[in-house]
Protein backbone atom coordinates (compact mmCIF):
# COMPACT_ATOMS: atom_id res chain seq x y z
CA UNK A 1 0.00 0.00 0.00
CA UNK A 2 2.49 2.43 -1.28
CA UNK A 3 -0.51 5.05 -2.05
CA UNK A 4 -0.89 5.94 1.41
CA UNK A 5 2.23 6.13 2.35
CA UNK A 6 2.82 9.16 0.66
CA UNK A 7 -0.05 10.63 2.50
CA UNK A 8 1.31 10.15 5.52
CA UNK A 9 4.45 11.62 7.38
CA UNK A 10 6.83 9.19 6.77
CA UNK A 11 9.14 7.68 9.53
CA UNK A 12 12.42 8.71 9.74
CA UNK A 13 14.73 7.11 7.12
CA UNK A 14 12.29 4.01 6.06
CA UNK A 15 13.87 1.46 3.36
CA UNK A 16 12.09 2.15 -0.11
CA UNK A 17 10.34 -0.81 -1.18
CA UNK A 18 12.03 -2.93 -4.37
CA UNK A 19 9.16 -2.48 -6.21
CA UNK A 20 9.87 1.52 -6.25
CA UNK A 21 13.00 0.83 -6.54
CA UNK A 22 12.06 -1.37 -9.63
CA UNK A 23 9.82 1.72 -11.06
CA UNK A 24 12.62 4.55 -11.09
CA UNK A 25 15.32 2.07 -12.75
CA UNK A 26 12.29 1.17 -15.07
CA UNK A 27 11.22 4.75 -15.53
CA UNK A 28 15.25 5.85 -16.38
CA UNK A 29 15.58 2.88 -18.46
CA UNK A 30 12.29 3.77 -20.79
CA UNK A 31 13.49 7.65 -21.08
CA UNK A 32 16.88 6.41 -22.58
CA UNK A 33 15.20 4.24 -24.91
CA UNK A 34 12.98 6.79 -25.92
CA UNK A 35 15.22 9.29 -26.24
CA UNK A 36 17.82 7.54 -27.99
CA UNK A 37 14.42 6.14 -30.62
CA UNK A 38 13.87 9.96 -31.18
CA UNK A 39 16.98 11.31 -31.52
CA UNK A 40 17.07 8.48 -34.70
CA UNK A 41 14.00 10.22 -36.02
CA UNK A 42 14.85 13.75 -34.92
CA UNK A 43 15.44 14.42 -38.98
CA UNK A 44 12.03 13.68 -39.64
CA UNK A 45 9.93 14.84 -36.64
CA UNK A 46 11.50 17.75 -35.32
CA UNK A 47 12.44 18.37 -31.36
CA UNK A 48 8.95 19.08 -30.44
CA UNK A 49 7.99 15.69 -31.43
CA UNK A 50 9.91 14.18 -27.98
CA UNK A 51 8.57 16.31 -25.61
CA UNK A 52 5.12 14.72 -26.39
CA UNK A 53 6.48 11.02 -26.61
CA UNK A 54 8.06 12.01 -22.76
CA UNK A 55 4.67 13.49 -22.06
CA UNK A 56 2.59 10.39 -23.02
CA UNK A 57 4.78 8.22 -21.45
CA UNK A 58 4.43 10.02 -17.87
CA UNK A 59 0.91 9.98 -18.14
CA UNK A 60 0.76 6.26 -18.71
CA UNK A 61 3.44 5.64 -16.00
CA UNK A 62 1.12 7.99 -13.83
CA UNK A 63 -1.87 5.43 -14.01
CA UNK A 64 -0.07 2.44 -12.69
CA UNK A 65 2.78 4.04 -10.50
CA UNK A 66 3.81 5.90 -7.15
CA UNK A 67 4.61 9.50 -7.44
CA UNK A 68 7.88 9.26 -6.77
CA UNK A 69 9.22 7.38 -9.81
CA UNK A 70 6.72 9.39 -12.05
CA UNK A 71 8.32 13.09 -10.64
CA UNK A 72 11.49 11.57 -11.28
CA UNK A 73 10.74 10.71 -15.12
CA UNK A 74 9.13 14.08 -15.26
CA UNK A 75 12.23 15.93 -14.46
CA UNK A 76 14.89 13.85 -15.74
CA UNK A 77 12.76 13.89 -18.72
CA UNK A 78 12.34 17.88 -18.97
CA UNK A 79 16.29 17.63 -18.97
CA UNK A 80 17.05 14.95 -21.29
CA UNK A 81 14.67 16.95 -23.82
CA UNK A 82 16.40 20.35 -22.69
CA UNK A 83 19.59 18.45 -22.90
CA UNK A 84 19.53 16.42 -26.39
CA UNK A 85 16.78 17.81 -28.09
CA UNK A 86 16.03 21.69 -27.91
CA UNK A 87 19.29 23.50 -30.07
CA UNK A 88 22.01 24.20 -28.68
CA UNK A 89 21.94 20.19 -28.60
CA UNK A 90 24.27 18.73 -25.56
CA UNK A 91 23.83 21.72 -23.57
CA UNK A 92 21.38 22.59 -21.00
CA UNK A 93 21.45 26.18 -22.57
CA UNK A 94 18.54 27.73 -24.63
CA UNK A 95 18.95 29.98 -27.42
CA UNK A 96 15.83 30.78 -28.13
CA UNK A 97 12.87 32.63 -25.60
CA UNK A 98 10.45 30.42 -27.05
CA UNK A 99 12.51 27.64 -26.31
CA UNK A 100 12.70 28.35 -23.22
CA UNK A 101 9.41 29.12 -22.27
CA UNK A 102 8.50 25.79 -24.32
CA UNK A 103 11.15 23.95 -21.72
CA UNK A 104 9.37 25.99 -18.66
CA UNK A 105 6.33 24.61 -20.16
CA UNK A 106 7.05 21.25 -20.56
CA UNK A 107 8.40 21.17 -17.22
CA UNK A 108 5.17 22.24 -15.23
CA UNK A 109 3.12 20.18 -17.72
CA UNK A 110 5.03 16.66 -16.88
CA UNK A 111 5.00 17.41 -13.42
CA UNK A 112 1.37 18.43 -12.82
CA UNK A 113 0.35 15.26 -15.24
CA UNK A 114 2.53 13.37 -12.77
CA UNK A 115 1.01 14.66 -9.73
CA UNK A 116 -2.29 14.76 -10.71
CA UNK A 117 -2.71 11.35 -12.13
CA UNK A 118 -0.86 9.65 -9.19
CA UNK A 119 -3.33 11.23 -7.10
CA UNK A 120 -6.42 10.16 -8.88
CA UNK A 121 -5.50 6.81 -8.71
CA UNK A 122 -4.75 7.17 -4.70
CA UNK A 123 -8.04 8.97 -4.43
CA UNK A 124 -9.53 5.99 -6.52
CA UNK A 125 -7.98 3.23 -4.49
CA UNK A 126 -9.15 5.18 -1.06
CA UNK A 127 -12.78 5.05 -2.35
CA UNK A 128 -12.24 1.72 -3.29
CA UNK A 129 -11.05 0.66 0.01
CA UNK A 130 -13.67 2.62 1.76
CA UNK A 131 -16.28 0.62 -0.28
CA UNK A 132 -15.14 -2.61 0.87
CA UNK A 133 -14.79 -1.50 4.39
CA UNK A 134 -18.40 -0.56 4.37
CA UNK A 135 -19.28 -3.96 2.21
CA UNK A 136 -17.30 -5.38 5.35
CA UNK A 137 -19.42 -3.86 8.05
CA UNK A 138 -22.82 -4.08 6.32
CA UNK A 139 -22.11 -7.94 6.08
CA UNK A 140 -21.06 -8.29 10.02
CA UNK A 141 -23.95 -6.66 10.89
CA UNK A 142 -26.38 -9.16 8.99
CA UNK A 143 -24.33 -11.87 9.90
CA UNK A 144 -25.21 -10.39 13.94
CA UNK A 145 -28.87 -10.02 12.69
CA UNK A 146 -28.81 -13.30 11.73
CA UNK A 147 -27.41 -14.60 14.89
CA UNK A 148 -29.79 -12.77 17.01
CA UNK A 149 -32.42 -14.03 14.68
CA UNK A 150 -31.28 -18.23 15.28
CA UNK A 151 -30.80 -17.46 18.96
CA UNK A 152 -34.20 -16.56 19.22
CA UNK A 153 -35.61 -19.01 17.18
CA UNK A 154 -33.35 -21.75 18.90
CA UNK A 155 -35.27 -20.10 22.14
CA UNK A 156 -39.15 -19.96 20.89
CA UNK A 157 -38.28 -23.67 19.94
CA UNK A 158 -36.52 -24.96 23.28
CA UNK A 159 -39.61 -22.77 25.28
CA UNK A 160 -42.13 -24.83 22.52
CA UNK A 161 -39.94 -28.34 22.46
CA UNK A 162 -39.91 -28.19 26.65
CA UNK A 163 -43.65 -27.48 26.65
CA UNK A 164 -44.97 -30.34 23.91
CA UNK A 165 -42.47 -32.93 26.44
CA UNK A 166 -42.99 -31.89 30.04
CA UNK A 167 -46.81 -31.51 29.40
CA UNK A 168 -47.45 -34.98 28.92
CA UNK A 169 -45.21 -35.81 31.62
CA UNK A 170 -47.18 -33.67 33.80
CA UNK A 171 -50.53 -34.43 32.68
CA UNK A 172 -49.10 -38.29 34.12
CA UNK A 173 -47.66 -37.32 37.44
CA UNK A 174 -51.37 -34.83 38.24
CA UNK A 175 -53.01 -38.73 37.18
CA UNK A 176 -51.16 -40.72 39.24
CA UNK A 177 -51.59 -37.93 42.19
CA UNK A 178 -55.50 -38.17 41.68
CA UNK A 179 -54.70 -42.20 41.52
CA UNK A 180 -53.17 -42.07 45.00
CA UNK A 181 -50.83 -44.16 46.93
CA UNK A 182 -51.10 -47.91 47.32
CA UNK A 183 -51.67 -49.15 43.72
CA UNK A 184 -48.30 -51.31 42.89
CA UNK A 185 -48.64 -50.49 39.07
CA UNK A 186 -49.17 -46.61 39.59
CA UNK A 187 -45.90 -47.00 41.69
CA UNK A 188 -44.28 -48.36 38.50
CA UNK A 189 -45.78 -45.53 36.61
CA UNK A 190 -44.40 -43.01 38.21
CA UNK A 191 -41.18 -44.50 38.67
CA UNK A 192 -40.94 -44.79 35.17
CA UNK A 193 -42.74 -41.09 34.68
CA UNK A 194 -39.53 -39.89 37.15
CA UNK A 195 -37.35 -41.39 34.80
CA UNK A 196 -38.78 -39.82 31.76
CA UNK A 197 -38.43 -36.48 33.05
CA UNK A 198 -34.99 -36.53 34.16
CA UNK A 199 -33.97 -37.67 30.51
CA UNK A 200 -35.88 -34.57 28.88
CA UNK A 201 -34.70 -32.05 31.81
CA UNK A 202 -31.05 -33.63 30.74
CA UNK A 203 -32.19 -33.20 27.12
CA UNK A 204 -33.21 -29.67 27.53
CA UNK A 205 -30.39 -28.35 29.91
CA UNK A 206 -27.68 -29.87 27.51
CA UNK A 207 -29.41 -27.71 24.70
CA UNK A 208 -29.58 -24.75 26.78
CA UNK A 209 -25.49 -25.25 27.75
CA UNK A 210 -24.37 -26.20 24.59
CA UNK A 211 -26.11 -22.92 22.98
CA UNK A 212 -24.16 -20.90 24.88
CA UNK A 213 -27.13 -18.91 26.09
CA UNK A 214 -26.30 -19.59 29.72
CA UNK A 215 -25.68 -16.42 31.28
CA UNK A 216 -24.86 -17.09 35.29
CA UNK A 217 -27.27 -14.66 37.20
CA UNK A 218 -24.45 -13.80 40.09
CA UNK A 219 -25.48 -12.74 43.78
CA UNK A 220 -24.50 -13.20 47.06
CA UNK A 221 -25.31 -16.68 48.58
CA UNK A 222 -24.78 -18.71 51.67
CA UNK A 223 -23.75 -22.47 50.93
CA UNK A 224 -25.61 -24.10 53.12
CA UNK A 225 -28.53 -22.34 50.28
CA UNK A 226 -26.57 -24.10 47.88
CA UNK A 227 -26.49 -27.38 49.22
CA UNK A 228 -30.27 -27.62 49.96
CA UNK A 229 -31.01 -26.51 46.94
CA UNK A 230 -28.93 -29.54 45.64
CA UNK A 231 -30.02 -31.80 48.24
CA UNK A 232 -33.86 -31.47 48.18
CA UNK A 233 -34.78 -32.82 44.64
CA UNK A 234 -32.50 -36.26 45.39
CA UNK A 235 -34.35 -36.64 48.25
CA UNK A 236 -35.22 -40.21 47.22
CA UNK A 237 -31.65 -41.40 45.98
CA UNK A 238 -29.91 -39.81 49.15
CA UNK A 239 -32.01 -41.71 51.13
CA UNK A 240 -30.10 -44.74 50.07
CA UNK A 241 -26.99 -42.31 50.23
CA UNK A 242 -26.59 -40.30 53.53
CA UNK A 243 -24.58 -37.35 52.28
CA UNK A 244 -21.97 -35.89 54.92
CA UNK A 245 -21.36 -32.37 54.09
CA UNK A 246 -18.05 -30.58 55.72
CA UNK A 247 -16.20 -27.50 55.76
CA UNK A 248 -19.20 -25.55 55.21
CA UNK A 249 -19.61 -23.67 59.08
CA UNK A 250 -17.00 -20.80 58.83
CA UNK A 251 -17.61 -19.93 54.91
CA UNK A 252 -18.01 -16.46 54.04
CA UNK A 253 -21.01 -15.10 51.76
CA UNK A 254 -20.02 -16.02 48.32
CA UNK A 255 -21.05 -14.82 45.05
CA UNK A 256 -22.12 -16.95 42.56
CA UNK A 257 -24.90 -18.30 40.50
CA UNK A 258 -26.60 -20.20 43.06
CA UNK A 259 -29.18 -22.58 40.62
CA UNK A 260 -25.92 -23.06 38.16
CA UNK A 261 -24.20 -24.43 40.64
CA UNK A 262 -26.89 -26.45 42.47
CA UNK A 263 -26.98 -28.07 39.36
CA UNK A 264 -24.12 -28.99 38.25
CA UNK A 265 -23.07 -30.33 42.14
CA UNK A 266 -26.88 -32.14 41.80
CA UNK A 267 -25.65 -33.68 38.85
CA UNK A 268 -22.48 -35.25 40.14
CA UNK A 269 -24.28 -36.43 43.08
CA UNK A 270 -26.70 -38.14 41.39
CA UNK A 271 -24.33 -39.97 39.47
CA UNK A 272 -22.48 -40.79 42.85
CA UNK A 273 -25.78 -42.31 43.96
CA UNK A 274 -26.22 -44.32 40.91
CA UNK A 275 -22.50 -46.26 41.02
CA UNK A 276 -22.29 -46.54 44.89
CA UNK A 277 -23.67 -49.76 46.67
CA UNK A 278 -26.78 -48.62 48.58
CA UNK A 279 -26.00 -47.87 52.62
CA UNK A 280 -23.01 -46.13 51.66
CA UNK A 281 -22.23 -42.55 52.46
CA UNK A 282 -21.46 -39.79 49.57
CA UNK A 283 -19.12 -37.79 51.67
CA UNK A 284 -18.66 -33.66 50.04
CA UNK A 285 -16.55 -31.75 51.45
CA UNK A 286 -16.04 -27.81 50.74
CA UNK A 287 -13.34 -25.83 50.98
CA UNK A 288 -12.30 -22.00 50.15
CA UNK A 289 -8.98 -21.04 49.19
CA UNK A 290 -7.68 -17.80 47.44
CA UNK A 291 -11.06 -17.11 46.15
CA UNK A 292 -11.09 -21.02 44.71
CA UNK A 293 -14.69 -22.74 46.23
CA UNK A 294 -13.99 -26.11 45.96
CA UNK A 295 -16.43 -29.33 46.32
CA UNK A 296 -15.30 -32.61 46.45
CA UNK A 297 -17.46 -35.11 46.04
CA UNK A 298 -16.33 -38.57 47.57
CA UNK A 299 -17.76 -41.96 46.99
CA UNK A 300 -18.10 -45.41 48.09
CA UNK A 301 -18.50 -47.44 45.06
CA UNK A 302 -16.20 -49.42 42.46
CA UNK A 303 -14.41 -45.62 41.13
CA UNK A 304 -13.20 -45.21 37.71
CA UNK A 305 -12.39 -47.31 35.29
CA UNK A 306 -9.16 -47.36 33.89
CA UNK A 307 -9.04 -44.58 31.46
CA UNK A 308 -11.75 -43.61 31.65
CA UNK A 309 -11.17 -39.89 33.25
CA UNK A 310 -11.05 -38.21 29.53
CA UNK A 311 -14.30 -39.45 28.43
CA UNK A 312 -16.13 -38.72 31.72
CA UNK A 313 -17.00 -35.98 31.17
CA UNK A 314 -18.12 -36.53 27.30
CA UNK A 315 -21.31 -36.21 25.94
CA UNK A 316 -23.51 -39.77 25.36
CA UNK A 317 -20.88 -41.24 27.51
CA UNK A 318 -21.38 -44.43 29.97
CA UNK A 319 -18.48 -46.14 31.43
CA UNK A 320 -18.76 -49.84 30.99
CA UNK A 321 -21.30 -51.36 33.10
CA UNK A 322 -23.11 -48.40 33.89
CA UNK A 323 -26.36 -49.44 35.34
CA UNK A 324 -29.31 -49.35 33.01
CA UNK A 325 -31.51 -46.38 32.50
CA UNK A 326 -29.46 -42.58 32.06
CA UNK A 327 -28.20 -40.96 29.29
CA UNK A 328 -24.89 -40.34 29.93
CA UNK A 329 -25.77 -36.50 29.76
CA UNK A 330 -25.02 -35.41 33.58
CA UNK A 331 -21.75 -35.09 34.00
CA UNK A 332 -21.16 -33.63 30.49
CA UNK A 333 -23.99 -31.39 31.75
CA UNK A 334 -22.18 -30.68 35.20
CA UNK A 335 -18.76 -29.60 33.21
CA UNK A 336 -20.49 -27.43 30.40
CA UNK A 337 -22.46 -25.79 33.56
CA UNK A 338 -19.23 -25.46 35.60
CA UNK A 339 -17.33 -23.71 32.89
CA UNK A 340 -19.82 -21.39 32.16
CA UNK A 341 -18.96 -19.96 35.30
CA UNK A 342 -15.65 -19.95 34.35
CA UNK A 343 -14.79 -22.68 36.96
CA UNK A 344 -14.55 -26.55 36.28
CA UNK A 345 -14.46 -30.21 36.88
CA UNK A 346 -12.35 -33.36 37.58
CA UNK A 347 -12.47 -37.08 38.37
CA UNK A 348 -9.89 -39.28 39.81
CA UNK A 349 -10.08 -42.23 42.18
CA UNK A 350 -9.98 -42.07 45.59
CA UNK A 351 -6.32 -43.68 47.40
CA UNK A 352 -8.85 -45.12 49.78
CA UNK A 353 -11.65 -46.41 47.42
CA UNK A 354 -14.52 -45.35 45.08
CA UNK A 355 -14.35 -42.08 43.05
CA UNK A 356 -13.60 -38.96 43.89
CA UNK A 357 -15.20 -35.73 41.50
CA UNK A 358 -13.44 -31.94 41.71
CA UNK A 359 -15.42 -28.80 41.16
CA UNK A 360 -13.66 -25.86 41.11
CA UNK A 361 -15.14 -22.38 40.97
CA UNK A 362 -13.61 -18.82 41.14
CA UNK A 363 -15.84 -16.59 43.55
CA UNK A 364 -15.79 -13.09 45.21
CA UNK A 365 -16.62 -13.35 49.14
CA UNK A 366 -17.87 -11.19 51.38
CA UNK A 367 -17.58 -11.93 55.11
CA UNK A 368 -20.11 -11.25 57.39
CA UNK B 1 -64.38 -20.28 46.88
CA UNK B 2 -63.72 -20.24 43.35
CA UNK B 3 -60.62 -20.87 40.84
CA UNK B 4 -60.04 -19.92 37.36
CA UNK B 5 -57.82 -21.81 35.62
CA UNK B 6 -56.56 -20.73 32.54
CA UNK B 7 -54.54 -23.48 30.40
CA UNK B 8 -54.98 -24.36 26.98
CA UNK B 9 -54.25 -27.79 27.84
CA UNK B 10 -57.55 -29.71 28.03
CA UNK B 11 -55.84 -32.80 30.17
CA UNK B 12 -54.26 -30.50 32.82
CA UNK B 13 -57.50 -28.34 33.22
CA UNK B 14 -59.70 -31.51 33.65
CA UNK B 15 -57.25 -32.83 36.36
CA UNK B 16 -56.73 -29.66 37.91
CA UNK B 17 -60.80 -29.61 38.10
CA UNK B 18 -60.79 -33.17 39.92
CA UNK B 19 -58.37 -31.95 42.35
CA UNK B 20 -59.96 -28.53 43.50
CA UNK B 21 -63.22 -29.80 43.40
CA UNK B 22 -62.29 -32.29 45.63
CA UNK B 23 -61.08 -29.80 47.90
CA UNK B 24 -63.99 -28.05 47.42
CA UNK B 25 -63.58 -25.31 45.02
CA UNK B 26 -66.21 -24.34 42.10
CA UNK B 27 -64.22 -24.12 39.57
CA UNK B 28 -64.57 -22.27 36.01
CA UNK B 29 -62.14 -23.14 32.96
CA UNK B 30 -60.46 -21.04 30.19
CA UNK B 31 -58.52 -22.43 27.09
CA UNK B 32 -56.73 -18.77 26.74
CA UNK B 33 -55.66 -15.16 27.59
CA UNK B 34 -58.39 -13.58 26.42
CA UNK B 35 -61.06 -15.87 27.42
CA UNK B 36 -59.15 -15.91 30.76
CA UNK B 37 -59.47 -12.16 31.35
CA UNK B 38 -62.94 -12.52 30.29
CA UNK B 39 -63.80 -15.01 32.59
CA UNK B 40 -61.99 -13.06 35.42
CA UNK B 41 -64.14 -9.78 35.02
CA UNK B 42 -67.49 -11.11 34.76
CA UNK B 43 -67.04 -14.35 37.74
CA UNK B 44 -63.96 -12.54 40.02
CA UNK B 45 -62.34 -15.34 40.98
CA UNK B 46 -60.57 -16.11 44.51
CA UNK B 47 -57.76 -17.92 42.89
CA UNK B 48 -56.46 -18.02 39.81
CA UNK B 49 -54.48 -20.57 37.99
CA UNK B 50 -52.68 -19.62 35.26
CA UNK B 51 -50.54 -20.71 32.44
CA UNK B 52 -47.46 -19.17 30.75
CA UNK B 53 -47.27 -21.04 27.67
CA UNK B 54 -51.07 -19.92 26.09
CA UNK B 55 -52.13 -19.96 22.52
CA UNK B 56 -53.10 -16.07 21.78
CA UNK B 57 -51.08 -14.35 24.40
CA UNK B 58 -48.52 -14.82 26.90
CA UNK B 59 -49.11 -15.33 31.21
CA UNK B 60 -47.42 -12.93 32.36
CA UNK B 61 -49.09 -10.18 29.77
CA UNK B 62 -52.52 -11.86 31.07
CA UNK B 63 -50.92 -11.31 34.71
CA UNK B 64 -50.16 -7.82 33.88
CA UNK B 65 -53.67 -6.67 32.37
CA UNK B 66 -55.19 -8.27 35.33
CA UNK B 67 -53.32 -6.44 37.75
CA UNK B 68 -54.68 -2.97 36.23
CA UNK B 69 -58.12 -3.88 38.41
CA UNK B 70 -57.76 -6.78 40.33
CA UNK B 71 -55.74 -7.95 43.64
CA UNK B 72 -56.96 -11.73 42.77
CA UNK B 73 -54.07 -13.71 44.10
CA UNK B 74 -52.52 -15.39 41.11
CA UNK B 75 -50.60 -18.60 41.13
CA UNK B 76 -48.70 -19.60 37.75
CA UNK B 77 -48.09 -23.13 37.01
CA UNK B 78 -45.38 -23.32 34.11
CA UNK B 79 -43.00 -25.93 32.34
CA UNK B 80 -40.54 -22.89 32.08
CA UNK B 81 -38.35 -22.99 35.11
CA UNK B 82 -35.84 -20.38 34.16
CA UNK B 83 -34.92 -18.09 36.98
CA UNK B 84 -35.45 -15.00 34.66
CA UNK B 85 -39.01 -15.97 33.41
CA UNK B 86 -40.04 -16.87 37.27
CA UNK B 87 -38.78 -13.47 38.15
CA UNK B 88 -40.88 -11.57 35.54
CA UNK B 89 -43.92 -13.17 36.54
CA UNK B 90 -43.02 -12.39 39.92
CA UNK B 91 -42.63 -8.59 38.92
CA UNK B 92 -46.11 -8.89 37.33
CA UNK B 93 -47.51 -9.36 40.21
CA UNK B 94 -47.81 -13.27 40.82
CA UNK B 95 -48.41 -14.61 43.97
CA UNK B 96 -46.77 -17.75 43.21
CA UNK B 97 -44.93 -20.47 40.98
CA UNK B 98 -44.90 -23.85 40.65
CA UNK B 99 -43.20 -25.71 37.74
CA UNK B 100 -45.11 -27.96 36.02
CA UNK B 101 -44.71 -30.91 36.13
CA UNK B 102 -46.01 -30.78 39.85
CA UNK B 103 -47.12 -32.77 43.10
CA UNK B 104 -50.71 -32.22 43.66
CA UNK B 105 -50.62 -31.93 47.05
CA UNK B 106 -47.83 -29.33 46.90
CA UNK B 107 -50.01 -27.31 44.69
CA UNK B 108 -53.34 -27.37 46.73
CA UNK B 109 -50.58 -26.49 49.87
CA UNK B 110 -49.40 -23.22 47.86
CA UNK B 111 -53.13 -22.69 46.57
CA UNK B 112 -53.77 -22.55 50.08
CA UNK B 113 -51.44 -20.07 51.49
CA UNK B 114 -51.89 -17.12 48.53
CA UNK B 115 -55.30 -17.23 49.50
CA UNK B 116 -54.57 -16.68 53.42
CA UNK B 117 -55.63 -13.09 54.07
CA UNK B 118 -53.17 -10.66 54.05
CA UNK B 119 -52.80 -7.60 56.34
CA UNK B 120 -56.11 -7.28 57.33
CA UNK B 121 -55.65 -6.57 60.75
CA UNK B 122 -52.11 -5.03 61.70
CA UNK B 123 -52.35 -5.52 65.33
CA UNK B 124 -53.27 -9.13 65.28
CA UNK B 125 -51.13 -11.89 66.32
CA UNK B 126 -49.57 -13.77 63.77
CA UNK B 127 -48.88 -17.35 64.25
CA UNK B 128 -47.32 -20.40 62.27
CA UNK B 129 -46.45 -23.74 63.53
CA UNK B 130 -45.65 -23.13 67.32
CA UNK B 131 -44.45 -19.36 66.19
CA UNK B 132 -46.41 -16.56 67.42
CA UNK B 133 -45.27 -12.94 66.70
CA UNK B 134 -46.99 -9.96 68.63
CA UNK B 135 -46.99 -7.20 65.96
CA UNK B 136 -47.43 -4.76 69.12
CA UNK B 137 -44.21 -4.97 71.49
CA UNK B 138 -42.35 -7.13 68.52
CA UNK B 139 -42.28 -9.42 70.87
CA UNK B 140 -42.00 -13.90 69.36
CA UNK B 141 -42.48 -16.69 71.27
CA UNK B 142 -41.50 -20.46 69.88
CA UNK B 143 -43.54 -22.89 71.20
CA UNK B 144 -44.63 -20.82 74.47
CA UNK B 145 -40.49 -20.34 74.60
CA UNK B 146 -39.63 -16.84 74.04
CA UNK B 147 -37.56 -15.99 71.31
CA UNK B 148 -34.88 -13.58 71.41
CA UNK B 149 -34.60 -11.47 68.25
CA UNK B 150 -33.16 -8.09 67.04
CA UNK B 151 -35.13 -5.54 65.48
CA UNK B 152 -34.12 -6.35 62.07
CA UNK B 153 -34.67 -10.28 62.98
CA UNK B 154 -38.32 -9.52 63.46
CA UNK B 155 -38.93 -7.66 60.65
CA UNK B 156 -37.84 -9.63 58.75
CA UNK B 157 -39.25 -13.15 60.17
CA UNK B 158 -42.55 -11.04 60.57
CA UNK B 159 -42.62 -10.59 56.74
CA UNK B 160 -42.12 -14.45 56.34
CA UNK B 161 -45.05 -15.09 58.86
CA UNK B 162 -46.79 -12.67 57.16
CA UNK B 163 -46.72 -14.84 53.83
CA UNK B 164 -46.18 -18.13 55.40
CA UNK B 165 -45.98 -20.75 52.83
CA UNK B 166 -45.65 -18.44 50.24
CA UNK B 167 -42.27 -17.35 48.45
CA UNK B 168 -41.16 -13.61 49.58
CA UNK B 169 -39.16 -11.83 46.99
CA UNK B 170 -35.75 -10.73 47.93
CA UNK B 171 -37.11 -7.84 46.31
CA UNK B 172 -40.24 -7.64 48.90
CA UNK B 173 -38.31 -8.59 51.28
CA UNK B 174 -35.87 -6.13 51.17
CA UNK B 175 -37.95 -3.02 50.35
CA UNK B 176 -40.04 -4.24 53.80
CA UNK B 177 -36.88 -4.39 55.80
CA UNK B 178 -34.60 -2.52 55.02
CA UNK B 179 -36.03 0.41 52.97
CA UNK B 180 -36.34 1.04 49.27
CA UNK B 181 -32.52 1.79 48.80
CA UNK B 182 -31.63 -1.78 50.17
CA UNK B 183 -32.84 -3.06 46.86
CA UNK B 184 -29.76 -4.61 45.63
CA UNK B 185 -28.17 -5.25 48.98
CA UNK B 186 -29.03 -9.13 48.95
CA UNK B 187 -26.12 -9.81 51.07
CA UNK B 188 -28.22 -8.67 54.05
CA UNK B 189 -30.79 -10.96 53.46
CA UNK B 190 -28.31 -13.91 53.42
CA UNK B 191 -26.65 -13.18 56.55
CA UNK B 192 -30.11 -12.77 58.44
CA UNK B 193 -31.97 -15.74 56.92
CA UNK B 194 -29.27 -17.79 58.41
CA UNK B 195 -29.65 -16.22 61.68
CA UNK B 196 -33.19 -16.97 61.69
CA UNK B 197 -32.92 -20.57 60.64
CA UNK B 198 -30.24 -21.09 63.64
CA UNK B 199 -32.92 -19.30 66.15
CA UNK B 200 -35.73 -21.73 64.76
CA UNK B 201 -33.66 -24.60 64.81
CA UNK B 202 -35.22 -27.70 66.67
CA UNK B 203 -39.24 -25.98 65.66
CA UNK B 204 -41.03 -28.05 62.75
CA UNK B 205 -40.23 -24.59 60.56
CA UNK B 206 -38.23 -24.05 57.92
CA UNK B 207 -36.98 -21.18 55.78
CA UNK B 208 -36.39 -22.62 52.02
CA UNK B 209 -34.10 -20.49 49.93
CA UNK B 210 -35.90 -20.16 46.32
CA UNK B 211 -32.74 -19.74 44.27
CA UNK B 212 -32.60 -16.29 42.74
CA UNK B 213 -36.21 -15.75 43.64
CA UNK B 214 -36.63 -15.59 47.30
CA UNK B 215 -37.47 -17.23 50.49
CA UNK B 216 -40.53 -19.29 52.11
CA UNK B 217 -41.61 -19.90 55.48
CA UNK B 218 -42.53 -23.59 55.59
CA UNK B 219 -43.91 -26.28 58.43
CA UNK B 220 -42.74 -29.58 57.74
Amino acid sequence: MNTEDTFKPKPAREPVPTHVVGQFSWGLTIIFVLASACWVLLPYTGYLFSALVFLMVIVLAGTRWNRGPVLAMAVVSALVWNFIFIPPQFTLHIEKPQDIIMFAIFFVVALSMGHLITRLREREAALERHHREREELLAQKHRAELLAESERLHRTLLDSISHELKTPIAIIRTALDGLGQGNPYAAEIETANRRLQRIVENFLEMTRVESEALKPHLDWCEIGDVLHATTTPLHRELAEHPSIITGIESLPLLMLDSRLLAQALGNVLHNATLYAPAGTPVEIAVSLTNNTLEFRVHDHGPGLALGIEEHLFDKFYRAPDSPAGGTGLGLAIARGLMRAMKGDIEAHNHPEGGAEFMLRLPVKTRTT
Amino acid sequence: MTALIIDDEIQIRRLLRMALESKGYTVREAENGTLGLQDAVFHKPDVILLDLGLPDMDGVEVLKRLREWSQVPVLILSVRDQESVKLAAFDAGADDYVTKPFSTAELLARLTAIQRRQGQDETACLSVGGLVLDPVHHEATLNGQPLKLTPTEYAMLAQLVRHAGKVVTLKHLLRAVWGPQAEQQSHYLRVYASHLRHKLEGSTLEIKNEPGIGYRLEER
